[in-house]
């Protein structure tokens, strides 16, 4: 039974140091959830994790098996614009993806990207928050 | 009852008293809820005094034509009214009482009171002292351990004391023209924020986003987040050493910080995670290790998370942020805190801030117990 509690203790003294979200950073930084449809060429929902190393904006959009590197981000502060392109396989070759919007809601940790995505192909909106 | 028991009980009585005896000013910013340009003055009858943290509030019903409107009246903390002589009977629902102060900036019926009256005596009850620090008794020197380095806390045998009342409450670059702001680090003209620290453009950008906000958005009082960094050393509860040079480290721990504690290693170790599991999780006060060199105690600390303000007045940081603190208690009663900010992240160059902290002797560090989303 005591070993039991020490175990408990043990993980929840883990747990405490895990849980620590990036909230107050790099307004890009983090994991993103949201959808970009709809679209024929791609499913309606986006999981797209960025990160901020003092010079560049790098990121995936959908981490897993079909994911993509985004390039070329960009945030202006003048008005909290963002933007970036990724390279997306498709059954029928390599979509150029261009993704622009804003931050809104800033100070809050779900906040938000509201834009537009287009490709060659087709167009639609984005919007996705920080989880 | 035993000599331990007995020493305990008037240790505690002592600390008490002298605690109520202890000024300490108000612990957030004022003007993140609160216009100064609305005045107002109010009188009515008292219906709840809730005497919580961080601030007290005093309810009262105020008579609005026909009808009554109950207003929430903010007042300090606790630990500041009991500074100024109040206790949660000061005031008591039923009693009639006017008050005067500034209301809310979103038009709720909230009111930070600066002055309040009871009206059947005319006696006016609050009454915050603005703090101040101890009076200086002598130029008394750097007490010290037998092998010479400079102690951090009491004298040997000496009465229990922390540090507190920092010459300054907001961290800006060290220039001879640092643009003024008040004591939350709340900038007169938000067109000065380029020259308080060497930002980056977005991060100059979310620092003015912030002070324009009037930092209302401060995690340290919206979320009881810890005041990591060089934050700790600003607060107006102060801090506390420990030294246990046994095991050779530093308890440093924080008035203000809802009883948080942060450990500085003098072993020689490196920058890994100093307990099971947390090896490569950033933390709110980062890892801290420290060697003395000649009367100093310079700290190096890395590894912190991006989850709370490391300074007063909303200054932005990255998970590469890296401090160098040198600390050097420069005679009994002074403290001198120097910081270099190294944050590649946010700032285009490294920057370095200072103050002083002075002793506060013979009290007890007042423990300030954060309750989350309480205004």
């Amino acid at each position: 039974m005591r070993s039991l509690i020490i175990a408990v203790a043990v993980f929840a003294a883990c747990l405490t140091g895990t849980l620590t979200f990036a909230q107050e950073g790099h307004p890009l930084k983090g994991s993103w959830l949201g959808t970009w449809g709809p679209a024929k060429t791609h499913p309606n929902d986006i999981v797209l994790v960025m990160d901020w190393d003092g010079k560049t904006i790098s990121g995936m959009i959908n981490p897993g098996t079909d994911d993509a590197p985004i390039k070329n981000a960009t945030l202006n502060p003048d008005g909290w614009v963002v933007h970036f392109e990724a390279d997306i396989k498709d059954k029928s070759g390599v979509l150029n993806y261009a993704f622009d919007g804003k931050i809104e809601n800033l100070s809050f940790q779900n906040r938000t990207i509201v834009g537009t995505w287009k490709n060659q192909r087709e167009s639609g909106q984005l919007k996705i928050s920080r989880q | 009852m035993s000599s331990t028991k007995s020493g305990v009980a008037i240790a505690s009585a002592l600390g008490t008293v002298l605690l109520l005896g202890t000024v300490i000013s108000a612990h957030h910013p004022i003007s993140a809820k609160f216009d100064d340009k609305k005045p107002q003055t109010l009188s009515g009858v008292v219906t709840l005094v809730d005497w919580r943290n961080p601030h007290v509030h005093i309810y009262m019903n105020v008579r609005s034509n026909n009808d009554s409107d109950n207003w929430a009246i903010e007042l300090e903390s606790p630990i500041d009214l009991q500074a100024g002589g109040w206790t949660h009977d000061s005031v008591k629902a039923g009693d009639a009482i006017t008050v005067s102060g500034i209301t809310a900036r979103n038009g709720s019926r909230q009111l930070w009171a600066t002055k309040i009256v009871m009206m059947g005596t005319g006696r006016e009850v609050l009454n915050i002292t603005p703090p101040s620090p101890p009076a200086l008794l002598a130029n008394r020197p750097t007490p010290r351990w037998p092998d010479k380095q400079p102690r951090l806390g009491p004298s040997a045998g000496g009465v229990q004391g922390y540090w507190a009342f920092p010459s300054s409450t907001v961290l800006a670059e060290a220039t001879v023209n640092v643009p003024p702001m008040d004591q939350y680090g709340l900038l007169k003209n938000v067109a000065d924020a380029k020259r308080v620290a060497p930002f980056q453009p977005w991060a100059l950008a979310l620092y003015e986003y912030r002070q324009k906000r009037f930092l209302q958005d401060d995690p340290t009082y919206l979320n009881c987040k810890p005041p990591g960094g060089p934050r700790q050393f600003e607060l107006s509860y102060g801090v506390q050493f420990v030294e246990d040079r046994d095991r050779q480290r530093i308890f440093v721990l924080i008035g203000g910080g809802n009883n948080n504690y942060r450990i500085i290693y003098l072993d020689g170790r490196g920058h890994q995670g100093q307990v099971g599991g947390d090896d490569d999780n950033p933390l709110y006060y980062g890892r801290a290790v420290g060697k003395w060199e000649a009367d100093s105690l310079v700290v190096d600390t890395r590894g912190f998370n991006e989850d709370f303000w490391f300074t007063n007045g909303g200054l932005p940081h990255t998970e590469q942020l890296k401090l160098i603190e040198k600390f050097t208690r420069e005679n009994f009663d002074t403290l001198k805190y120097e910081v270099t900010v190294d944050d590649p992240g946010a700032y285009t160059r490294p920057w370095s801030s200072s103050w002083t902290m002075r002793w506060v002797t013979g009290q007890e560090m007042p423990r300030h117990l954060c309750q989350e989303n309480r205004p």
